[in-house]
């Protein structure tokens, strides 16, 4: 009853306060209107006229070229001759891109493979690339795509799905609990409101969990709108329609992996934002500890990027084994033991951090320390 | 002892608390001790019924006594029972059968009289209708039934007291513990807090309270402990301890012997 009471405050608290509803919700739709017009700019066009060399031949081939033609854009298809002649043109504008399917690749066989060669400096092969490996993943079959850029940089747009969202969910995940967690630990703490629940019978570690359960239920209402913001703009942002983007693309247990992952990182950063607001004394000093966690967390989301050269070892390191788990979902290789220990290796740091609060509320010196 | 005055409700035993000094604190309190002693070997006993008074200047050691006894503190050296149940060892136990007020628990104030009344109930396990039945009670005693839907921190001091007083004894406790109750607030609210806490006394429950203002412990006190530097310097029936006298001019004399004059 007592843990019950404590969680229906926190509801209530949150729930009640238009403004806090608005903090929570608000950065979900910024973003969704940011990346809407950012993308109505890049991809305010039409009209583009694409030559693609084609080698090979898919089904996919048509279905591609009914969404280039359907965004009033026109798509001439030519049978590849001359690998380097091709690069060439499109080194120098005269083409888009070549595009080569292994024989017999609609049988999706194990040496179905997709090559793309595009110039990733050219506006209408960048949108080119966006299109084409978004409808190449809709189709939902693992293939090997090799991208290729004529460019000397390389390529970056894909990283957008693979890399970049994972990060930006993260980041969009860390937000939302840092409004919620600062102001309801360290603000209450701060207050003396925290030290009235103190007086109290109740077991310190039902006020660590009366706590971070529902902030993480509402931290997760935040990373939902951030990350549905994201989901919503990113075909507009990448010139691509939703019917690419979501056309059985991953398969439910894929997103249902996907959610679980994000649900698993948010109590993870609720706890460890809520253990150094209960560790300082006042909000301020509570803003100053979440900086350096938000340094770290960035710092893991970022080295999953190279999450290729890692070991397995990496499923036990909070966060990072959550985002290399959702860039393998998004690149279409979900790995689901990986997946499923990382949500719980998240949760029992989760536990832990939960362990170490319920310890901070029963100290002397924490609570009351001056 | 018990014959004389009644069941020992509260004992405390040689408590000791020692405070560490930041550089800030050392500056103002004029130290370059690192550590202070805020209450030194203290002990005293409230008995079942009666109003006890912690009397003594600022910084004297009734606040931090307070806290210990309420569990929010240990103490470092010796003990307290509350009703036969340890500080030290069942601090769950002496939460359950205490009330305490003081100014450094604050109510949030987001949230509505009632509403914190019905969550500091439930925070005391207290059942839904005695719960029901208990705010109709107080909400009624304190006139709080007129402002129970503002939310707190939209109430002046008055109010605020008014509803952390009732929030702090809503699991009709059989100890209060009072720390300086009339502290900030307007004639009017202070004389319904001192009638109050007649009241609780005539229902039988014991109630602790600090105070530096002589003549609300002249008014309440049945029994006074006077505290300077953390120590228990006298300790006993009002009327004894005075003999005669004035409490104010009592507290002085023993100021005096114990400090020399008065700065």
């Amino acid at each position: 009853m007592k843990i019950v009471a404590l969680m229906k405050k926190e509801f209530h608290r949150f729930f009640h306060d238009p403004r806090l509803i608005v903090t929570i919700l608000l950065p979900g739709l910024l973003i969704f209107l940011l990346y809407f017009f950012m993308g109505s700019m890049i991809h305010s066009e039409s009209g583009r006229e694409m030559r693609v060399y084609l080698s090979g031949d898919s089904a996919i081939v048509d279905f591609l070229g009914q969404q280039i033609e359907g965004r009033g854009d026109k798509v001439e298809w030519i049978p590849l001759e001359n690998e380097e002649e091709a690069r060439a043109e499109i080194k120098e504008g005269k083409a888009t891109a070549i595009l080569t399917f292994t024989k017999d690749f609609d049988l999706f066989g194990e040496d179905a493979r997709v090559g793309l060669v595009y110039d990733s400096g050219s506006e209408t092969g960048s949108y080119f690339y966006s299109l084409a490996t978004s409808v190449l993943i809709s189709v939902g079959m693992r293939f090997p795509i090799d991208v290729q850029t004529v460019q000397e940089g390389g390529n970056v747009g894909m990283e957008i799905l693979t890399s970049i969202l994972p990060f930006l969910v993260v980041t969009f995940v860390f937000s939302a609990c840092m409004s919620v967690t600062l102001e309801s630990v360290a603000g209450e703490k701060e207050r003396g409101t925290l030290a009235t629940i103190l007086a109290t019978s109740v077991k310190r570690s039902h006020i660590a969990i009366g706590k971070i359960v529902p902030l993480s239920c509402i931290a997760a209402i935040g990373a939902a709108s951030s990350f549905f913001g994201v989901i919503f703009s990113l075909p507009k942002l990448m010139g691509i329609g939703f019917d690419v983007l979501f056309a059985g693309s991953y398969g439910f247990l894929s997103y249902f992996m996907f959610f679980l992952l994000i649900l698993s990182v948010v109590p993870l950063i609720v706890s460890a934002i809520a253990a150094v607001s209960a560790l300082a004394h006042t909000m301020k000093e509570a803003s100053g500890y979440t900086g350096v966690i938000m340094i770290v967390v960035m710092v893991l989301s970022f080295v999953s990027l190279a999450a290729d050269g890692l070991g397995s070892w990496a499923v036990a390191v909070p966060v990072l084994n959550a985002v290399i788990s959702m860039g393998n979902i998004l690149s279409g290789e979900l790995v689901l033991w990986q997946a499923l220990v990382s949500v719980g290796a998240n949760l029992l740091y989760a536990a832990l951090l939960v362990w170490l609060i319920a310890r901070m509320l029963s100290s002397e010196r924490v609570m009351f320390g001056k | 002892m018990d014959d004389l005055f009644g069941e020992e409700i509260v004992r405390a035993e040689a408590l000791k608390k020692t405070f560490t000094l930041s550089r800030k604190q050392q500056k103002i309190e004029k130290t370059t001790l690192t550590r202070k002693v805020a209450v030194d070997g203290l002990s005293f006993s409230a008995y079942r019924g009666e109003i006890y008074g912690l009397l003594g200047p600022n910084g004297a050691g009734k606040t931090t006594t307070l806290r210990i006894l309420s569990t929010l503190i240990g103490a470092d050296e010796g003990d307290a029972w509350i009703m036969g149940h340890s500080v030290r060892k069942e601090p769950a136990e002496v939460r359950d059968r205490i009330g305490f007020l003081t100014s450094e628990l604050k109510l949030e104030g987001f949230f509505t009289p009632d509403y914190l009344f019905d969550f500091f109930g439930a925070m005391h396990g207290v059942e839904k209708s005695v719960l029901a039945a208990r705010k109709q009670e107080l909400f009624s005693r304190f006139g709080i039934g007129s402002f129970a839907q503002v939310k707190v921190g939209d109430l002046s001091t008055g109010m605020k007291q008014k509803v952390s007083l009732v929030i702090s004894i809503v699991h009709d406790p059989d100890v209060v513990i009072f720390d300086e109750p009339t502290n900030g607030l307007d004639v009017l609210t202070a004389k319904v807090v001192t009638d109050f806490l007649a009241e609780l006394k005539a229902m039988g429950k014991s109630i602790l309270l600090s105070t530096h203002i002589f003549s609300l412990a002249e008014k309440l006190c049945d029994r006074v402990g006077i505290i300077i530097d953390g120590k228990m310097i006298e300790d006993g029936a009002l009327a004894a301890l005075c003999g005669g006298k004035p409490l104010e001019e009592k507290f002085f004399e023993i100021y005096r012997g114990v400090k020399g004059e008065i700065l």
